[in-house]
Formats: C-alpha cells, sequence, structure tokens
C-alpha cells in the first residue's frame, strides 16, 4: 500500500475536523475524497502533507511513518491546490525553476519547457504569476505539482477554477500523465464529473467521518440504497449535503 | 541540511529583489536617505565650539552600525512575510523544504543585502562627510558579527510570533528594532542612562557593540570585555530565539495555521 492511514482524528477545541478516518491507497490508483463544506477532505490532505499535527492515528506513505521521514516523503510526492499561489511578482519560469531546485530536478530547463508544453501554457513563461488568470495559475500550479515526478500526487480541488473546456483539457491531461508514469493521485474534489471520470475508488466524508467508500458505482448503491447502472455521484452529494 | 534546497530559497528571494522596488529601496535608498541626514546633522554639529572630539565619528559610525542590525533584523522578518503575502507558505512546507533550510537561504540572502546597504553607507559617509570607517573596520568586526548575531536572533523570534498569531503581528518585523533602540546607547554613551536603566542596557548585546564602537572610534581601543559580554549574551538570545520560534512553529502546526497564514 502507497498509502495508509489508520485511525486518523483532528480536533480543534471542541470540533472533530477528522474523526477516526481509515483508509489506504494502493499504488497506481486514483482515488476521490469527496464530501460536502466541512467534511474535513481539506484537513485529511494536510495531515497527509505533515502541515497539520494530528490529534491522534497514523499516517503511513510508500511504508514509512511520515512522523518520522516526513521531508523524504515530501520529496517523493507532490500536491497543488487553486487556493494557494505562487509569488506574483515571480515569473511563472522563475517559480518553476525555484521549486525544481527545492526538488533537484536534474535538466531542469528542459522539464519545466516540457511540462508547460503539455500544460499548453508556454507562452506565459515569461509573464508574472501575479498577471495570469485563474485557470492559467491553476495550470502553473499543476506543472509545478509534476516537477519532480512524483509517485504520488494529492490534488485539492484541480479544476476548481478552470471553464468547463479548461477542466476537460487539464482532466485529459492528469489522466494521460497518469496511465504514462503510473502515479499514484489522491485528489479531493466539489465536481462529481471530475471524480466519476478520474477515480477508480471514492471515499465519501461527511462531518469528518468515511460514511462510504468503494467504486463511484458501488457508493451511489450505498447511499443512493437502490439499484443504479451508472454513478450518480451528483447526486450522492446532494442526499449527503440535505442530511 | 541540504545546500540545493538553500539555493533554492536564495534564488526566490534574489527574484523577489529583482522585481520588488521595496526590497531595492530598503537596500540601498533608505540606507542612504539615512547617512545623508545624519551627514548633515555632524556638519551643523562641527561648527559648535564645545563639541567633544570624536562626537561626529561616533555618530556616523552608530548611524553605520544600527542600519545594519535593523535592516537585518527586518528583512528576516519580511522575507518569510513575503511567502505568507503571496500565500506561498504551503507550497513550500509541503514540499521537503525543511524549516533550518528556509532560514538559512533568508540569512544569506539578507546579511548580503545588509551589507550592501552598509557599504553604500560607509562610502556616501566617506565621499560626503570626509569620514572613513574603513581603517576602523577590522576592529569594528567583531561588534558587527555581534550585531548581526542579536538582528537574527530577534528576526527568527518575530518570524515564530507571526507564525503563531499571523499577520496581526506583521508590525513587528519593522517595530522591534525601534522598541529597543532607547536602551541600545546607539547614538550616546552607557552612562547617558539613568542608573536604574543600565542594569537593563546591559542585558542587550546592542549595547555592548555600540560601546565597543565607540571604545574603537574615540581612543582606537578594543574592547574585549564589551565584545565577550556581547557574544555571550548573543549565544543565550540565539538560543532562547529558536526555542521560541520551534515552539510557536510547532503550535501553528497543531492548530492548523500553517495553511491560514494569511
Amino acid at each position: 500500500m502507497l498509502v495508509v492511514v489508520e485511525h486518523l482524528t483532528k480536533r480543534f477545541g471542541n470540533l472533530r475536523a477528522v474523526d477516526n478516518v481509515s483508509f489506504a491507497v494502493q499504488q497506481g490508483e486514483i482515488v476521490g475524497l469527496v464530501g460536502p463544506n466541512g467534511a474535513g477532505k481539506t484537513t485529511t490532505v494536510h495531515m497527509l502533507l505533515g502541515l497539520i499535527t494530528p490529534s491522534s492515528g497514523r499516517i503511513a506513505l510508500f511504508g514509512k511513518e511520515l512522523h518520522k521521514h516526513r521531508r523524504e516523503i515530501l520529496q517523493r510526492l507532490n500536491f497543488t491546490s487553486p487556493y494557494m499561489a505562487l509569488p506574483g511578482r515571480l515569473t511563472v519560469l522563475e517559480n518553476l525553476r525555484v521549486f525544481a531546485q527545492i526538488y533537484n530536478v536534474g535538466n531542469s530547463t528542459a522539464k519545466i519547457v516540457g511540462l508547460l508544453e503539455q500544460f499548453r501554457i508556454l507562452h506565459l513563461s515569461n509573464k508574472p504569476i501575479a498577471r495570469l488568470s485563474s485557470g492559467e495559475s491553476t495550470r502553473v500550479g499543476l506543472c509545478k505539482a509534476f516537477l519532480n515526478d512524483p509517485e504520488l500526487l494529492l490534488f485539492d480541488e484541480p479544476t476548481a477554477y478552470l471553464d468547463p473546456q479548461g477542466a476537460m483539457q487539464v482532466r485529459d491531461i492528469l489522466l494521460e500523465l497518469q496511465a504514462r508514469r503510473g502515479t499514484t493521485i489522491l485528489i479531493t474534489s466539489h465536481n462529481m464529473r471530475d471524480i466519476q471520470r478520474m477515480c477508480g475508488r471514492v471515499f465519501f466524508l461527511n462531518r469528518g467521518r468515511i460514511i462510504a467508500s468503494g467504486t463511484p458505482i458501488e457508493v451511489t448503491r450505498e447511499i443512493l440504497n437502490e439499484h443504479r447502472v451508472t454513478p450518480a455521484l451528483d447526486e450522492v452529494f446532494l442526499r449527503i449535503a440535505q442530511q | 541540511m541540504k545546500s540545493y534546497r538553500i539555493k533554492a530559497v536564495i534564488l526566490r528571494h534574489l527574484y523577489e529583489v529583482r522585481h520588488n522596488g521595496n526590497h531595492l529601496s530598503n537596500m540601498i535608498y533608505w540606507p542612504i536617505v539615512n547617512i545623508v541626514v545624519w551627514g548633515f546633522f555632524t556638519i551643523y554639529l562641527r561648527h559648535s565650539d564645545r563639541l567633544q572630539p570624536g562626537l561626529v565619528n561616533c555618530l556616523l559610525g552608530a548611524v553605520i552600525l544600527w542600519g545594519l542590525f535593523n535592516s537585518f533584523q527586518r528583512d528576516i522578518a519580511v522575507g518569510f512575510l513575503d511567502e505568507l503575502w503571496s500565500r506561498n507558505l504551503v507550497n513550500l512546507f509541503a514540499s521537503p523544504l525543511s524549516v533550518s533550510e528556509y532560514v538559512t537561504g533568508l540569512i544569506a540572502v539578507n546579511l548580503g543585502k545588509a551589507i550592501i546597504g552598509l557599504i553604500a553607507e560607509a562610502g556616501i559617509a566617506l565621499l560626503c562627510y570626509h569620514y572613513n570607517v574603513f581603517p576602523v573596520f577590522p576592529s569594528l568586526l567583531p561588534f558587527l558579527l555581534n550585531l548581526a548575531l542579536f538582528a537574527l536572533a530577534v528576526g527568527i523570534a518575530v518570524t515564530g510570533l507571526i507564525f503563531r498569531y499571523t499577520t496581526k503581528f506583521q508590525t513587528m518585523a519593522w517595530s522591534v528594532a525601534g522598541l529597543l533602540m532607547p536602551l541600545s546607547c546607539v547614538f550616546y554613551p552607557l552612562k547617558s542612562l539613568p542608573e536604574w536603566l543600565q542594569g537593563a542596557a546591559l542585558a542587550l548585546p546592542t549595547t555592548h557593540c555600540f560601546e565597543g564602537m565607540r571604545a574603537v572610534i574615540e581612543r582606537g581601543a578594543f574592547s574585549t570585555s564589551h565584545f565577550a559580554w556581547g557574544l555571550e549574551l548573543n549565544v543565550l538570545y540565539f538560543v532562547l530565539a529558536a526555542w521560541f520560534f520551534r515552539l510557536m512553529f510547532e503550535s501553528a502546526q497543531a492548530r492548523g495555521l500553517l495553511v491560514k497564514l494569511d
């Protein structure tokens, strides 16, 4: 197992943001962590990155305990979220050069140019980040995420700021890159169409707990409690949000 | 610590200096304005009949040394604030970059900036006011190093506060040097302070640095005791600052503040 999470709990005062969550992800899988606002998805991802200290529970990545081998683990994964940014005055190329240096990427210029071409933003290389649209910034974040050829990618709402066409393009690129490199991907999203299209398995969270897990069709049947032949995660999402 | 990650931090902040006019003005413009204003003041003082020998040189020396202390401690904290303002902290701390690598890179860049400011001030003092600090520079160097160490300790402590209490404490980056200034005896000797304040002043490494500086400039004497006291206090403050920073960082991690710092 590439990711093992056991009895993970995070309390902020009286609030249990994540409550006794356990799951595992195999190498090469694309897994979705979904649920309404406040479900605990992002807090879980932040704990997987060591940005938030868990109140209790265990996290092991690549067979190593996160709290003991954090930096070694972080060298082998990457993360992006449209809710964080890169320094606005620096150009796209400068920002990516800094992160290539952090990850000690060999032949970094060729690597960066290749990724910029792949995400169709090569023409923005010398533009400061502050002058990019939200969609363009998201694509730069995705380039940053692939810089170190990660074995594990954590995406927080990867298509949040993209228009439908942009979202489709990015989804296709991610799927193609994943198929080519066998990268394991853990995605959090509100966009059930993305999740249905990309993820082999889904963990549905609500109020900090996993309430359903399995393939999109299994989760659909379990939550809607009826026989379906196609997944309907949108309906599942609404049902849970209404509860 | 990996040198390539420290190099990444240096690269990131050098790019910032290249694009951000505030950094250039802090590095060059303000030190120059400072020395020009004080330079004119010393010209005025030179016309006084009862001028104490060496006073003018001590004033200009103090302006130059205080400039280094002030800019170094401020820029350490502001360098971190740059990450916070640009919402880049999560990118950095979700990478293998460690806090010690980050701080080391920040120190390297800002020490370089402070030295550029110091050279600019010393150059202007020489060219415009005929005050040459360079011959006494070797004797001043140990005090400069002590000032830089204390600036580092203060910068690290302020950064820790910002980690834990977010931007509520960001004004500390600019104001903390001002708070220390009255007790640091920058422009006047220790004996000018009321006796009950002298003990508190002697607890600051800055006071020993400026007392030592005056001994060098006025009498050409190197005060080993002021240097040693300054260094010992610096070791104490540095250990305290590092411990405090760690405490604040771990508290921020536990409270989930690292991902909410803006």
